[in-house]
């Protein structure tokens, strides 16, 4: 004890001082004593003044944690500074768990899960702002809030009452949050003593996702089986039937269209497939324009002069040599680009009427991007069948489409095509007046010639 | 939901009936959302399951109220719990009625798909009105659940636009029956769903008075707008 040595000599010099001081007086025994017990009395005063001292500054603490101790001598000058280095070290730890606790708390906050922290009587202790949106929290106000008053699906109510915690339970999200109802994964995890951590997952998506493969088995399907069922028909119409030669040869036509039929809608499915599984179609591949719509315009001329018959011929306009001289390139697949440019002239071909329009055009656009469009003078489109047109087996009027020979997969295919090449399709379209379809290349994809 | 007690035994007895009162208002929100999703769908399962369900409520209503009677009896509260427990009750009931009409929107659709006109009736215009009937109710539970006086007075401003949406309805369903009166039996069905979908929304505006009452107790059934904003400021 290194301050006990000090405080005795102290002690002992200030009696020795009180016991010389009352010697010179009255040199007596008890004059003596008086003055030992004079000086333990002044000793006594002064440290007492001292640990008052010392008092105050440990009081005023809470007030001002940085206020200094007082400057005291001896073992009140180490007691000051022990307890300001326990204080400090305290401080330190306070500050690296808070720390600790906002950089935890900020992390799940930013997850892209909904997570809430329930204590042991599933009262709401914590939730991170996607639980918010998902079941319509506040997440300052309904702190110690009951979790059941707010999430009362019965469904989930059950789900926390059966204490199921291996399994997620689907519940809809919070009334009115977005323009699609939410369908949210509920799960419960169980941590420490009864308590719970309730994790949401936005799987909106995906059962949309599935809803959509579903109907897209099913059309498949369908449409597989119209132009089956027909063939069967023929085929057991002439096993059956005793028929002349001419009537043979008729069916036998009708049965090849439908094979025909089949076959076209089998390739567009598998064209389909492949624009979604390739890689996206490079930069460096230049196609010239002049070169693909020479192309479009030998096919197009071709399948017009089969469709029409013995009517009037539909008048086709190409640009001339002219107008395309300027064209230039565009860069991507050119395999893609005449499968949607064709499907395009092809559309328009099959629904203008005998004697009828159909202009297509290149206009380079004064950004350096490019257009190629088709504009027919059919039928035209009603404004509420457009925005569903690319939609894969959107048929406005499914009988006239099939007896055109249309597979329902025409437009879906360019609209994937130009998706990939960063273009945009456009349709314009008043009832009865005809159509236009229109591709606007970005200025990247299109160079001058 | 209040403040602590001297007996934490009563705490909890108040706590585990608030419960159980946002538990029956979850199973409501359910057969109002199974009732308009059987209307938009034209679905008689959805519907038979609304029908179903509703053995259920009425059991839970029972349930509330003994609960009730039996708190009321053993603590004699005062004061704002009494007001919260008469307020729970009034609740209960009001719930009770708003599944009631979830019940009657399901047995109408089940005539309406029925009948022979069903898909020609202007059903689509009843969505908005009762998305909103729907929302107002999951609103008035939340604003109990937190004591929430702000969206109580929002509820109590919005009742008036499903008002407003049924009479408009009421006023296209009259043309239909003029232009071709084959349609006035499934108009009749149809008249009778809004309806019930209008008094949906008036339940919910009466529970958010009773929200009102326990907040402030100030009995406000019955008052104006006004009147009901210059007692909660």
């Amino acid at each position: 004890m290194p301050g006990l040595f000090a405080r005795l000599i102290l002690l002992l010099l200030l009696m020795s001082a009180g016991a010389i001081v009352a010697g010179l007086f009255e040199r007596t025994i008890s004059g003596v004593g008086l003055g030992i017990a004079l000086g333990c009395g002044l000793w006594l005063a002064w440290d007492t003044w001292r640990f008052l001292r010392f008092l105050d500054w440990l009081r005023r603490l809470h007030e001002e944690p940085d206020a200094p101790p007082p400057r005291l001598p001896g073992i009140w000058r180490e007691a000051a500074e022990r307890v300001v280095r326990l204080m400090r070290q305290q401080i330190r730890l306070t500050r690296e768990s808070d720390r600790r606790l906002e950089n935890l708390q900020a992390g799940l906050q930013v997850s892209p899960n909904g997570v809430i922290v329930l204590d042991r009587q599933a009262r709401i202790e914590w939730c991170n702002q996607m639980a918010c949106k998902h079941f319509g929290l506040d997440a300052r106000r309904d702190v110690a809030q009951s979790v059941t008053h707010l999430l009362r699906d019965p469904a989930f109510i059950a789900h926390l009452t059966a204490r199921d915690f291996d399994h997620a339970v689907t519940l809809p999200g919070a009334v009115g949050a977005a323009a699609h109802p939410l369908r949210l994964a509920v799960r419960l995890c169980p941590y420490g003593e009864g308590r719970l951590l309730l994790i949401s997952q936005d799987i909106t998506i995906f059962e949309q996702a599935e809803a959509m493969r579903r109907d897209f088995v099913a059309n498949v399907s369908h449409e597989i089986r119209t132009p089956l069922t027909v063939l069967a028909g023929f085929v057991e119409t002439l096993q059956t039937l005793p028929l002349s030669e001419d009537e043979h040869r008729e069916y036998l036509g009708r049965m090849a269209r439908q094979a025909g039929h089949m076959r076209r809608l089998v390739d567009d499915l598998l064209t389909l497939s492949r624009l979604e599984d390739s890689p996206p179609p490079s930069l460096d591949e230049w196609t010239p324009i002049t070169a693909l719509l020479a192309q479009i315009e030998a096919d197009a001329r071709a399948l017009s002069a089969l469709t029409t018959g013995d009517g009037p011929p539909q008048r086709l306009v190409f640009p001339d040599a002219d107008a395309l001289a300027q064209a230039g390139e565009i860069a991507g697949a050119a395999t893609e680009l005449h499968s949607a440019f064709f499907n395009l002239v092809n559309n328009a071909i099959r629904y203008t009427p005998p004697g009828g329009d159909i202009e297509i055009r290149w206009t380079p656009q004064p950004d350096g991007g490019g257009c190629f469009s088709v504009r027919d003078s059919g039928p035209g489109i009603a404004p509420e069948h457009i925005p569903r047109l690319t939609e894969r087996f959107y048929r406005v009027d499914s009988a006239r489409s099939r007896a055109t020979g249309g597979t329902g997969l025409g437009l879906s295919i360019v609209k994937h095509v130009l998706q990939r090449h960063d273009a945009m399709l456009a349709i314009d379209s008043i009832p009865g007046q005809g159509a236009c379809f229109t591709a606007a290349f970005p200025a990247h994809r299109v160079r001058a010639g | 939901m209040s403040e602590k007690h001297l007996s934490s035994q009563f705490d909890s007895e108040l706590t585990g009936i608030c419960s159980k009162l946002m538990e029956m208002g979850g199973l409501i929100e359910t057969q109002i959302q199974n009732a308009i999703q059987a209307l938009a769908q034209f679905s008689i399962p959805l519907a038979d399951e609304v029908i179903q369900t509703e053995d259920r409520v009425d059991m839970m209503e029972v349930a509330i109220d003994h609960a009730l009677t039996s708190i009321i009896a053993r603590r004699q509260p005062a004061a704002r719990d009494l007001r919260l427990l008469l307020a729970i009750s009034k609740i209960t009931t009001n719930l009770e009625r708003a599944g009631d009409e979830a019940d009657k929107i399901a047995r109408r659709v089940k005539s309406i798909v029925e009948g022979a006109f069903a898909r020609k009736m202007p059903i689509g215009d009843l969505r908005l009105a009762s998305n909103m009937a729907a929302a107002l109710i999951h609103r008035a539970l939340d604003a109990f659940a937190r004591l929430d006086l702000d969206t109580a007075v929002s509820i109590l401003k919005e009742d008036d636009l499903i008002d407003r949406e049924f009479k408009g309805f009421t006023r296209k369903l009259i043309t239909y029956m003029m232009e071709d009166p084959r349609t006035i039996g499934d108009s009749l069905n149809l008249l009778f769903l809004a309806k019930a979908i209008e008094r949906i929304g008036d339940h919910a505006k009466n529970i958010a008075e009773f929200i009102i009452y326990i907040v402030k107790g100030t009995d406000v059934r019955h008052s104006s707008l006004t009147h009901i904003e210059s007692v909660i400021h």
